[in-house]
């Protein structure tokens, strides 16, 4: 089944070679709040860069044999060719602070065998309140009770690690 | 896949049992013992076979349906768990967030493609 192959070694090639580059990205939106376990839904991996003109990006992009289609008004910049095209470059994101400032609270999440930055989960959800378009809204409820239960497991954990402590 | 009996054994001291002693409560004859421990394989040919063809080892395409009974009522119990102090959350929402935490973020994203492109969702 076709299915099988998404997201397979040549995708994750592409992340390598970007972290391997050096470049300053991570990955935001429903691909984002998926690899921290919520339940979502989605047809592509957001990419949000620092700066468009990092030279690692080309590089890594000739690594995989894609390349950089520089944006056409109204159509924003895309990756073309190679094992790219599931790639979706993201400008700005909406209700967020700079790309320098929200990546200091990034996670980092093992991917194609490299750590990865990821927008964490209520970043994420503040920026689709933002948003607010239908789809963004469709998703929020997902989202919300993801983190919800994801703070539950947590303070569950911490819990247990206090009254193991206790003599 | 072979039976260790040394393995067995150091099980049966473990729980303070000779070995006389567990094949009498497990309800198995030494006879039928001593046949399992001196096969090369206690696994059906069949499932070697296909275990080979698919370049994987016969554990990974084998379910212990017990263990797998097991995972899925501590899960329901953390679902009730949460759903207790988090009265307004979805519980499927919470029930598909414990199974996707249970798998390498890889995986995860994996599934959210497929259905992204299977269901053409947004």
């Amino acid at each position: 089944m076709a299915g099988h192959l998404i997201f397979t070694d040549k995708e994750a090639a592409f992340l390598r070679e970007l972290v391997k580059n050096n470049v300053d990205f991570m990955i935001v939106g429903l691909a984002a709040a998926t690899l921290q376990g919520a339940p979502a839904v989605t047809q592509d991996i957001d990419l949000w860069f620092k700066d468009l003109r990092q030279p690692g990006i080309k590089r890594a992009l000739k690594k995989v044999g894609g390349f950089y289609i520089p944006p056409i008004q109204p159509r924003p910049p895309m990756f073309g060719g190679g094992h790219v095209e599931l790639f979706d470059i993201v400008m700005t994101m909406d209700g967020l602070q700079s790309f320098s400032k929200e990546v200091r609270h990034a996670v980092e999440v093992p991917l194609g065998g490299v750590p990865v930055k990821v927008l964490p989960l209520d970043r994420i959800i503040a920026s689709k309140k933002a948003a607010g378009r239908d789809k963004d809204r469709r998703s929020l409820k997902v989202l919300q009770d993801a983190q919800k239960t994801i703070e539950a497991l947590e303070k569950t954990r911490a819990n247990g690690k206090t009254r193991r402590r206790r003599p | 896949m072979e039976l260790s009996p040394d393995m067995i054994k150091r099980c049966a001291k473990r729980k303070g049992m000779t070995l006389k002693d567990l094949l009498l409560q497990a309800g198995v004859s030494r006879t039928a013992y001593y046949s399992l421990v001196r096969k090369e394989s206690v696994l059906p040919k069949s499932i070697r076979a296909i275990a080979r063809t698919l370049e994987v080892t016969p554990t990974q395409i084998l379910v212990d349906t017990e263990e797998e009974a097991r995972r899925i009522s501590a899960r329901n119990e953390k679902v009730h768990a949460i759903l207790a102090v988090n009265p307004a959350v979805d519980p499927d929402n919470v029930r598909h967030t414990l199974l996707l935490l249970d798998q390498e973020p890889e995986e995860r994203l994996r599934r959210a493609l497929l259905r992204g492109r299977t269901f053409d969702f947004h």
